[in-house]
C-alpha cells in the first residue's frame, strides 16, 4: 500500500469548540491509482487532502505513507517527505509571483539540495513535459491561467515524487483549460503516477477510476468509478 | 540545502523586492548616518574645549592683573598696593610648593611698522621660561632666550598675523621693525594659531596672532607704559608639577597675593584646568541632547524597518507557506531571512557610515561647528543598526516559520 490512513479524526478549535472537520476517515491508496475525492463543501476534503500532503496533521488516527507512521516524523523529517514523495498542486497555484517559471520549478530541487546544472536540466524537463518549453523566463503574472497551472503542475513533478495531490486543480479555470489539465493529469497517470484530485465536478471526476464520496467528514461512498472516460 | 545557496536565495529575494528592501534600508541608513553625525558633533565640541585650554596649559596657574579705571588705580596705590610684580613672581615661586616654572609678562597695545606697511599688535614682554611654560614654537627662528633677556637685547618674535601683514611673503627674520622710536630685530616668527574670539574665563580675548614677543627687561627699559600708575606686570603663569595640586596652590597663592597687595583685589586668578572641567559639565546636557536625538532616529529608523516588515508579512508569510509546502524546512527558511536582515542592515549601515561621514563633514565646512569622527562612533552606529535590522527581520520570520505550513499557505 503506497497510502494507509486508519480511524483518522481531525477537529479545528474555533476559541471554545471543536469543529469536528474529519471523522474515523479509513482509506488504502496504491501504486499508480486516481482517485476523485467528492463531496459537498465543507465536508473536510481539503482537510483530508492536507493531510495526505503533510501540510497538516492529524488529530487523531494513523497515516501510513510507504509504511512509515508520518505521526512520527519531526519538522525537517516531514519536510524532506513534502519534498520528495508529494507534488502538491492548489486551485490557487500558489507559484512565488517573482520568479521565472523556470526558477519556480527549479525551488524544490534546491531544497531537496540538488546542485545547479542538474537541477536546471530537470526543471526544463518539467517544463517541456507539461508544454511550456517556450515560457520558461515568464514570471507567472505574465502568464494564464492554464499556463500558471501548468507551472505548478511541473513544480510537483519535478522532483518524481510517490504521488501528486490536486485539491480542485481546475477551480480557477475555464472549462476549455480544465479539459487540457485533465488530460494532461491523464497522461502523467498513464505514464505511472499515482493521482489524488478534489473536485466538486462530476465532469472532472470521471477522468478518475475510483472516486471516493465525502459528506460532513465521514467516508460516504468509496467505489470504482463505472462511468470514467475511456 | 548549503549555505551558499541560501545566500543566494535571499540575495535574490531582495532584488526581487527592490523597493522594499529600500523602504527597509532607508531606517537603517537614516539611523546610521544621524547617529555617527550626532556622536561627531559632540566629540568636536569636547576637542575644541580641549585644545583652547591646553593652550593655556592644563597645568598652568593664571595671574591677571586686573583692567582697572584711572580712578580705581589711583584708589588702589593710595592703598599701598603696587599691582601685579616682579616680587610677586619672586615670592610665589619661593613659598609655594611644587612650582615647575614661572613666568611674567608685560603687555602694552602699539603700533609696528615695517618699510611703509603698520600693523596693531600687543607688544608682550616676556621673562625667559615664558616659551617652554605655553609650548611657544617658532615657525622660523628662535624664540626669546635667557641670553636676549639677560643682555636686554633690542629683538623680537612676530606672530603669523603680523609678519602676513608687514612682510607679505617676504622672509622676515634679521629685518628690523619700528615700534614707538624703537627698532627691533625679527629673531623669529610663530606659527598661525586658531583664534579664539570667547573669553576664556577673565583673560580677555584678542587675536593671539598679532601678538609680539620682546624680553621684558627690553620692554621696561624702551617702553613708557600708558599710565604711570601702571603695574609692572600684566600676568604672570604658574606652572605647577601635578595638577592635582592645582587649587591647593591657587588657595596659597592668593593668600600670598592678598598680604603682598594688602587685600585690594586688583588681580583675579584663572586655572585653565578647572574651566576645562567646568565647562565639560555645562556641554553634559547638550551632549545629552545630541544623544537623545541619535537614540530617537536610531528608534524611528527600527520602527521603520518593523513597520515594512509588518506590511509585508502577508505576502511574505504566504511565501514562506509556499517554500514550506514544497519542502523547505524551518532552517531554510530562517536562514533565508536572517541573511535578508544581514543583507539590507550591512548594506544600509555601509551607506548609512557614508551619509554620516559625509554629513559630519559638510556641517564642519559649512557652519561653525566642529565635528570629529572616533571610529567607535562608527561601530556603535553600524552594530546597532545591524541588531536592530536582525532582530526586526528575524522576529516575523521566526514566527511565520513556526505556523503549520497550510496556516502559512492560507494566511490573510
Ligand atoms: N483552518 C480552519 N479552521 C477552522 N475550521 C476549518 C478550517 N479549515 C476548514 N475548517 C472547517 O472544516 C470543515 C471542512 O473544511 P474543508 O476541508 O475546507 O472542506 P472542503 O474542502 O470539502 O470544502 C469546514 O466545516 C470548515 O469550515
Ligand atoms: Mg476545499
Amino acid at each position: 500500500m503506497l497510502i494507509e490512513i486508519r480511524n483518522l479524526d481531525k477537529n479545528y478549535i474555533m476559541g471554545e469548540i471543536e469543529v469536528p472537520a474529519l471523522i474515523d476517515v479509513n482509506v488504502s491508496i496504491k501504486q499508480n491509482e486516481y482517485v476523485a475525492i467528492m463531496g459537498p463543501s465543507g465536508s473536510g476534503k481539503s482537510t483530508l487532502m492536507n493531510i495526505l500532503g503533510c501540510l497538516d496533521t492529524p488529530s487523531g488516527g494513523n497515516y501510513f505513507f510507504n509504511d512509515v507512521d508520518v505521526s512520527s516524523l519531526n519538522d525537517d523529517q516531514l519536510s524532506a517527505m513534502r519534498n520528495r514523495e508529494i507534488g502538491f498542486i492548489f486551485q490557487s497555484f500558489n507559484l512565488l509571483p517573482r520568479m521565472s517559471s523556470l526558477h519556480n520549478v527549479e525551488l524544490p530541487l534546491m531544497y531537496a539540495g540538488i546542485l545547479k546544472n542538474e537541477r536546471r536540466e530537470r526543471a526544463i524537463n518539467a517544463l517541456e513535459r507539461v508544454g511550456l518549453a517556450d515560457r520558461m523566463g515568464h514570471k507567472p503574472t505574465e502568464l494564464s491561467g492554464g499556463q500558471r497551472q501548468r507551472v505548478a503542475i511541473a513544480r510537483a513533478l519535478v522532483t518524481n515524487p510517490g504521488i501528486l495531490l490536486a485539491d480542485e486543480p481546475t477551480g480557477a479555470l475555464d472549462s476549455k483549460t480544465g479539459d487540457e489539465i485533465m488530460n494532461l493529469f491523464d497522461e502523467l497517470h498513464r505514464e505511472g503516477n499515482t493521482i489524488i484530485l478534489i473536485t466538486h465536478e462530476q465532469e472532472i471526476a470521471d477522468y478518475a477510476h475510483r472516486t471516493i464520496f465525502l459528506k460532513d467528514g465521514k467516508i460516504f461512498t468509496d467505489e470504482p468509478n463505472k462511468r470514467f472516460k475511456k | 540545502m548549503q549555505f551558499e545557496e541560501n545566500i543566494k536565495v535571499a540575495i535574490r529575494g531582495l532584488i526581487e523586492h527592490k523597493f522594499r528592501s529600500f523602504l527597509t534600508m532607508l531606517g537603517i541608513i537614516f539611523g546610521v548616518a544621524s547617529v555617527i553625525a550626532m556622536l561627531s558633533i559632540g566629540e568636536g565640541a569636547k576637542r575644541e574645549a580641549i585644545a583652547k585650554y591646553q593652550d593655556l596649559g592644563v597645568n598652568n596657574i593664571i595671574i591677571r592683573d586686573k583692567d582697572l579705571s584711572d580712578s580705581e588705580l589711583e584708589e588702589m596705590r593710595a592703598r599701598f598696593s603696587q599691582g601685579l610684580s616682579l616680587t610677586d613672581a619672586e615670592v610665589i615661586k619661593d613659598l609655594v610648593p611644587g612650582v615647575e616654572r614661572i613666568a611674567s609678562q608685560s603687555e602694552l597695545s602699539r603700533e609696528i611698522q615695517f618699510a611703509d606697511k603698520t600693523a596693531r599688535s600687543t607688544i608682550i614682554g616676556i621673562t625667559s621660561e615664558y616659551a617652554d611654560i605655553l609650548n611657544y614654537e617658532t615657525d622660523k627662528g628662535v624664540f626669546i632666550s635667557a641670553d636676549h633677556y639677560d643682555r636686554e637685547l633690542k629683538v623680537c618674535v612676530l606672530g603669523a598675523g603680523i609678519v602676513q601683514t608687514l612682510f607679505q611673503g617676504r622672509d622676515p627674520i634679521g629685518q628690523m621693525v619700528k615700534i614707538e622710536d624703537q627698532w627691533l630685530e625679527v629673531i623669529g616668527t610663530l606659527q598661525s594659531k586658531t583664534l579664539f574670539t570667547e573669553t576664556v574665563g577673565e583673560l580677555a580675548s584678542r587675536d593671539l596672532n598679532n601678538d609680539i614677543f620682546i624680553p621684558l627687561t627690553t620692554f621696561h627699559q624702551r617702553f613708557e607704559p600708558g599710565n604711570r600708575l601702571a603695574s609692572e606686570l600684566k600676568q604672570i603663569t604658574v606652572q605647577v608639577q601635578n595638577s592635582n595640586r592645582l587649587l591647593e596652590s591657587s588657595e596659597l597663592i592668593r593668600n600670598i597675593l592678598d598680604r603682598h597687595h594688602y587685600n585690594n583685589q586688583d588681580y583675579s586668578i584663572v586655572i585653565p584646568y578647572e574651566l576645562l572641567k567646568q565647562e565639560e559639565k555645562e556641554r553634559r546636557i547638550y551632549n545629552f541632547l545630541l544623544g537623545a536625538i541619535a537614540a530617537i532616529s536610531l528608534i524611528v529608523g527600527g520602527i521603520g524597518i518593523m513597520n515594512i516588515m509588518l506590511a509585508t508579512v502577508m505576502e511574505r508569510t504566504r511565501e514562506i507557506g509556499i517554500r514550506r509546502a514544497i519542502g523547505a524546512r524551518k532552517a531554510d527558511i530562517m536562514s533565508q531571512f536572517v541573511t535578508e536582515a544581514v543583507a539590507i542592515s550591512i548594506t544600509g549601515g555601509i551607506i548609512g557610515v557614508i551619509m554620516g561621514v559625509s554629513l559630519s563633514l559638510i556641517i564642519s565646512l559649512f557652519t561653525d561647528v566642529t565635528t570629529f569622527i572616533r571610529l567607535y562612533s562608527i561601530f556603535i552606529a553600524f552594530g546597532f543598526s545591524v541588531v536592530v535590522g536582525i532582530s526586526f527581520g528575524y522576529l516575523p520570520a521566526k514566527s511565520a516559520a513556526n505556523l503549520k505550513p497550510i496556516e502559512s499557505i492560507r494566511y490573510e
